[in-house]
């Protein structure tokens, strides 16, 4: 009996033991989603390296680069909010049943969207809307996909949109007839 | 000298099963102590669902209703939020039942009707049909929400089955424990309180929002790259369709007024060919805004997602209409027993309308 009871105690304590380290745990009533490592960027913005280029090795994924604010997927919102100002036109959504506000912010030109995750804002995607803005490599909506090939590489062709994935992260090309009609970053978080 | 041999080895015999009976009595016993400490354990750790995140409650209540339902409505966070069969009873007399839940799919509305119908056989079956535009499983938490609230059946095994995404097991459904283990580090004092039986939280599946943000700037739908609805959908709304037929129950077919996410009019095409080459009612409620008498500054509580109770009030009503008409169902107001049923569930209803106005300050 005073074995079985141990055994059992021992049992418990294991299945108790927490999981604080998996990746995405029920915490309660609320999902947490790991923002997927993001990479410490302290120190690599002191080299000599011109903007644009600090950026893309400092940063994971391809990034949206807007006056010289560069926008990272799975990042913190809220500097980025600072940054670039008031938005357009802002949105915010509630997910069913849980707790925290999708948003979305609308810049002439593009949109940002966030979920909430950490206490913080971070973003789920950037969506490129017409050709005043373009990507850091730039790409704008409007040219060929023989162009965007010719930036990025070949890609992964999926229902009439061009993939490149990159460090948790994908950068999309909506065609239409070969020509590109929305670009979207977006997040694999969610 | 042979005798007593004899009956010494009887006795050794005797003694020997004893203890054997003994020694499976208290392992008998001892697996009972651990099963039940484990199963108390279960019950402690899973969420409760009670004051936060009720809509994680609403499939279960379900299990505790007399099933006599008209009307079930299957869908996700479109149906429960945006229909009152409070309303549906009074002005029309349907007795009717929402087995809504966050971010259902498809599949999993199917299998609850399954469900349903080992229950009860209403006559009408309303889907709300914006979950078609998943094609495959999402959010763990939002299948959770929706499969633990079910009762055990192979209805239930086969909805786990496909709502699974990739870092789920079965067996920690079967065994929430295993899931929920990590819990232990956050409990309070409601899972104490709501081990055994968790407090109601919604009125017939319905859940009540009084509050008011009007709808603005809501976002312009992205452009996708492709708008047809998946295989997957399209399988499920077909079962669910022979489903009703062979149990010769009336399927229609809706989409709520709400403004986000985007409705697209690719799926809005797609969805009203189905209906009219398998001769189903279709009533899309974005079209009917200005019959209904919706008003988006005052008949939402989150800027254009879900209505609230006025908006609910507004739709519920126009759709009692279309039951009676094209459905043909009964007034039963006049049975008495369903009538003291529904006194009850009224008075729980204006008591809630009035507590949340009250905490509104209205």
């Amino acid at each position: 009996m005073k074995k079985i009871l141990a055994v059992t105690m021992a049992a418990a304590l294991l299945l108790l033991a927490g999981c604080g380290d998996s990746e995405k745990v029920i915490s309660g009533d609320v999902v947490n989603v790991s923002t997927g490592g993001q990479q410490e960027t302290t120190g690599e913005t002191e080299s000599v390296q011109p903007p644009e280029q600090q950026a893309q090795t400092a940063a994971k994924g391809y990034v949206f680069m807007t006056g010289g604010i560069t926008v990272e997927m799975d990042g913190d919102m809220n500097p980025i909010l600072a940054a670039l100002g008031e938005p357009v036109s802002y949105f915010e959504a509630a997910s069913c049943a849980f707790e925290g506000l999708d948003k979305t912010y609308t810049y002439n030109g593009f949109e940002i969207d966030t979920y909430p995750a950490q206490d913080k804002d971070l973003i789920s995607a950037v969506i490129l809307k017409d050709d005043s803005v373009t990507t850091a490599e730039g790409i704008c909506i409007g040219d060929s996909l023989e162009k965007v090939q010719g930036a990025y590489g070949e890609g992964e062709q999926e229902n009439g949109m061009v993939v490149y994935e990159k460090d948790g992260m994908k950068l999309c090309f909506i065609l239409q007839e070969d020509s590109i009609v929305s670009i979207e970053y977006r997040s694999t978080a969610l | 000298m042979g005798r007593i041999q004899l009956l010494g080895n009887g006795i050794s015999r005797k003694t020997g099963t004893s203890r054997r009976c003994a020694r499976m009595g208290k392992l008998v016993g001892s697996a009972v102590v651990v099963l039940l400490g484990l199963g108390l354990l279960q019950r402690l750790l899973m969420p409760k669902y009670a004051s936060d995140v009720v809509e994680g409650a609403l499939i279960a209540e379900y299990y505790s209703e007399e099933k006599d339902h008209d009307v079930i409505f299957i869908g996700d966070c479109e149906v429960y939020e945006n229909f009152s069969p409070a309303v549906l009873w009074q002005d029309y007399g349907i007795n009717s039942y929402i087995r809504g839940s966050a971010q259902q799919l498809i599949w999993q509305s199917y299998y609850l009707l399954e469900d349903t119908l080992r229950y009860e056989k209403p006559d009408t079956v309303i889907f709300n049909v914006l979950s078609m535009q998943y094609n495959e499983p999402q959010r763990e938490a939002y299948n959770r929400m929706t499969l633990e609230g079910m009762r055990w059946s192979s209805s239930k095994a086969a909805s786990i089955a496909v709502s699974m995404t990739e870092e789920e097991h079965f067996l920690e459904y079967v065994f929430p424990l295993l899931r929920y283990h990590s819990r232990w580090s956050e409990l309070g004092a409601e899972d104490v309180r709501y081990m055994f039986r968790t407090p109601k939280v919604s009125h017939n599946g319905y859940y009540m929002r009084v509050d008011v943000k009007p709808a603005e700037n809501v976002p312009e739908g992205r452009i996708l790259a492709d708008y047809s609805f998946g295989d997957n959908a399209w399988e499920y709304l077909e079962k669910m369709a022979a489903l009703c037929r062979e149990n010769d129950i009336r399927l229609i077919l809706v989409k709520a007024p709400s403004l986000y996410p985007h409705w697209y009019d690719q799926w809005e095409e797609q969805i009203e060919d189905y209906a009219a080459r398998n001769d189903l009612l279709y009533i899309n409620y974005l079209e009917l805004v200005e019959e209904t008498g919706l008003d988006f500054s005052t008949d939402t509580y989150d800027g254009g997602l879900h209505l609230n109770l006025s908006g609910a009030e507004k739709i519920t009503k126009h759709l009692g209409g279309v039951l009676r008409q094209e459905a043909g169902l009964a007034d039963r107001r006049d049975e008495e027993h369903l009538a003291l049923v529904w006194e009850e569930k009224l008075a729980a209803y204006e008591q809630e309308k009035e507590r949340q106005y009250e905490e509104q300050g209205n």
